[in-house]
């Protein structure tokens, strides 16, 4: 026994390790997966450029400008452009009239000429061009990602905070409860939606509340199922009868030893929610039960670009390149999410690279 | 009737006070399953001094974790009968609410498995704090003091910073000493431990048995240590009973059953036990056979099918318990009452 007498006792330990949460373990895997990194970065440029609005050097976004019509983008100043584009469309009139200008013609071209030199309206540049009403298209895809990021978070809130309290309700208590919970959930699901949407407008009028309103009202159903599935998965795991056998009140258990560990789902739901709620109000906007003029939201614009696409492009690509780049984003987060959060999933993700 | 304990090096005081802390008469939990109504527990009557240490044993599905969760009321969907007093309070009587009092506080339990009995979403502090607060109405600050000071009792290293850790930077035997810290937070009078150590690797288990022993003895805290192990029995517990099939079939201090096992199924088990200190004299001997399923128990010894010495009586009717003295009971034919 000498020899092992004579070898350095490991005595102290290492230094502790600081407490370390599940949270933390997820954010480290997260930090792992590229593709949800990269859209964490274009959502936070997103949220940056849309909440920032207001401080941004933008032209008011509901500002008519009617000289400035259909203009599209461009990095020269709006009169420049206007003439440019005055001068192709009289030249293109002429050939295919095969006539000189008139002199009408060309005082008309004239007077603008000098109108742009003089008005300081015609400085202004409109990178993403503008609408039918002269209205900059930079700022409306801005003010317009403001109300459309917003109705995604808020229905996604009340999504958490209903869908959560009651699923986790329904799931532990089981029995009468559950069954007056789920069949309310069921006979919401079964409502349709659109017709609730659009006797909810009639009834209360247009306004950007009531199409909260109308997303919220339904948003919460999903996440009820979802949630109240995981606590019933969870109600026998032996922590809760531990914290039963130490005496916790059924309140206690759910929202304080359930809720937390149904959390990884609901955060990844959550993100994948918030294109869904997005993608409805767009939905309504196209129908035109969306947010009203001025007020825009991008679904509110891809409508309005839709319906002149083939002579304006750029209003209908502007806000849908955006559209899809949010919710492309917010889908790779939500799939960067499950995989970091899901110890089991580990293809794709963090090791499979 | 003076429990003599084997084994132990420290005498255990008297069981002055005449009555029990906890009686349980004629305890039965059923639960309607798909293949019919399954008896996990039939018919167990138990009494529990203060400060005694009962060893429960018996095979898997032998109705032990079910009766010790009865015990605690938590049962769940099971029908329990019976009666459970418990410091002379009807506990199955009892209100939801004052159920909640009790539990933590005078009752406790300690799970088999101490990675699934933590909540991984909680701090280890906070998970002992809790009862703290709950039972002991201590603020946030004197609760956290506490804690500190039960996980150094419990025989962790520097709790005043492993207590802000979670259950995943613990290992298995210091998640075990943190539910044993937090069971006996609020010091209560009974502790369940149901199998606290056969998760736990063999070098680890003996710490945990003696951790578990030392802390209950200085609370004074009687135990009702359940296990499969003979061996755990033989060295922690004043006395054992031998569940079969939600049945006890014998019972008595440790020291006499050990010597002297009368029912054949404690005899198997005793038998089925390796010892050291009778080299190779004895064979490991096996007792034959499934324990039942608990479905549609007949109206006989439910032993009968595996035991060697199976009488004709055995299979029409339930031995009673009969009482051998000191203690000593087992409900078995081979012992007819005494006249």
């Amino acid at each position: 026994m000498t020899p092992m007498e004579a070898l350095p006792v490991p005595a102290a330990p290492d230094p502790l390790p600081p407490p370390v949460s599940p949270a933390a373990v997820a954010w480290r895997r997260l930090r792992g997966h590229r593709m949800a990194l990269a859209s964490l970065v274009l959502l936070a440029l997103y949220a940056l450029l849309c909440l920032g609005a207001p401080l941004l050097p933008l032209h008011p976004y509901a500002e008519q400008v009617l000289a400035h019509e259909n203009l599209p983008p461009s990095f020269q100043p709006a009169g420049i452009t206007l003439l440019a584009t005055r001068e192709a469309e009289l030249r293109q009139l002429l050939a295919a009239e095969q006539r000189p200008a008139s002199p009408r013609e060309r005082t008309q071209l004239a007077g603008l000429a000098r109108a742009v030199a003089s008005d300081p309206v015609h400085r202004r540049i409109y990178l993403l061009g503008t609408d039918a009403l002269g209205r900059d298209l930079l700022s409306r895809l801005l003010y317009g990602g403001r109300i459309s990021i917003l109705i995604g978070l808020l229905g996604t809130v009340t999504a958490m905070l209903l869908g959560v309290a009651l699923g986790s309700i329904a799931g532990y208590a089981g029995g009468l409860l559950d069954t007056v919970i789920m069949r309310g959930v069921d006979i919401l699901f079964g409502l349709p939606y659109l017709l609730v949407v659009i006797i909810l407008m009639a009834l209360f009028g247009r306004s950007v509340f009531n199409l909260f309103f109308a997303v919220a009202l339904l948003s919460w159903l999903t996440l009820c199922r979802v949630v109240r599935g995981q606590v019933i998965g969870l109600r026998h795991a032996e922590f809760v009868t531990a914290a039963r056998a130490m005496g916790a009140s059924p309140a206690r258990i759910v929202f304080r030893h359930l809720t937390p560990n149904t959390l990884g789902v609901i955060v990844v739901f959550a993100t994948l929610m918030v294109p869904e709620f997005i993608m409805a109000e767009s939905f309504l906007s196209f129908l035109g039960l969306g947010v009203s003029a001025p007020l825009a939201s991008w679904g509110s614009l891809v409508a309005d670009g839709a319906a002149v696409m083939e002579l304006y492009p750029w209003q209908l690509l502007g806000p849908a390149v955006a559209m899809t780049g949010f919710l492309f984003a917010m889908n790779f987060l939500g799939d960067g999410l499950r995989d970091a959060l899901d110890p089991q999933s580990r293809r794709g993700g963090v090791h499979g690279r | 009737m003076a429990a003599e304990p084997a084994g132990h090096l420290e005498s255990l005081e008297p069981l002055a006070s005449g009555a029990p802390l906890l009686r349980v008469q004629d305890l039965r939990v059923r639960f309607a399953t798909g293949d019919g109504l399954v008896q996990a527990v039939a018919g167990v009557d138990l009494r529990l001094a203060r400060g005694e240490t009962l060893g429960l044993v018996g095979e898997s599905g032998s109705g032990k974790s079910v009766l010790s969760l009865a015990l605690l009321g938590l049962v769940p969907q099971g029908q329990v009968t019976g009666q459970i007093w418990f410091r002379g309070e009807e506990l199955l009587a009892m209100s939801p609410a004052r159920l909640r009092r009790l539990r933590g506080d005078r009752i406790a339990m300690i799970f088999q498995d101490p990675m699934t009995a933590l909540n991984p979403y909680l701090r280890i502090g906070t998970q002992i704090t809790e009862v703290l607060r709950l039972h002991q109405g201590l603020g946030r600050r004197a609760a956290r003091e506490r804690a500190i000071e039960l996980l150094r009792d419990a025989g962790i290293a520097a709790p005043e910073r492993r207590i802000d850790q979670y259950p995943h930077q613990f290992s298995g035997g210091m998640r075990q000493r943190a539910l044993i810290a937090q069971g006996l937070a609020c010091g209560p009078e009974l502790l369940i431990a149901d199998e606290p150590t056969s998760a736990l690797d063999v070098t680890i288990q003996a710490q945990i048995l003696d951790l578990i022993r030392l802390r209950t003895r200085s609370l004074g805290t009687a135990v009702i240590l359940i296990t499969h192990d003979l061996g755990v029995v033989a060295g922690a517990c004043d006395t054992l009973a031998v569940m079969y099939a939600g049945r006890i079939v014998e019972r008595g201090p440790t020291g006499p059953v050990f010597q002297a096992p009368r029912h054949p199924y404690t005899q198997g088990l005793i038998r089925s036990v390796p010892r050291l200190d009778r080299p190779g004299a004895e064979r490991l001997v096996a007792i034959p056979g499934q324990p039942p399923s608990g479905i549609g128990l007949p109206p006989c010894c439910p032993f009968h099918p595996r035991c060697a010495q199976v009488l004709p009586i055995c299979r029409q009717a339930l031995p009673p318990e009969v009482d051998l003295g000191g203690g000593h009971g087992v409900a078995c034919w081979l012992y007819p009452e005494p006249r």
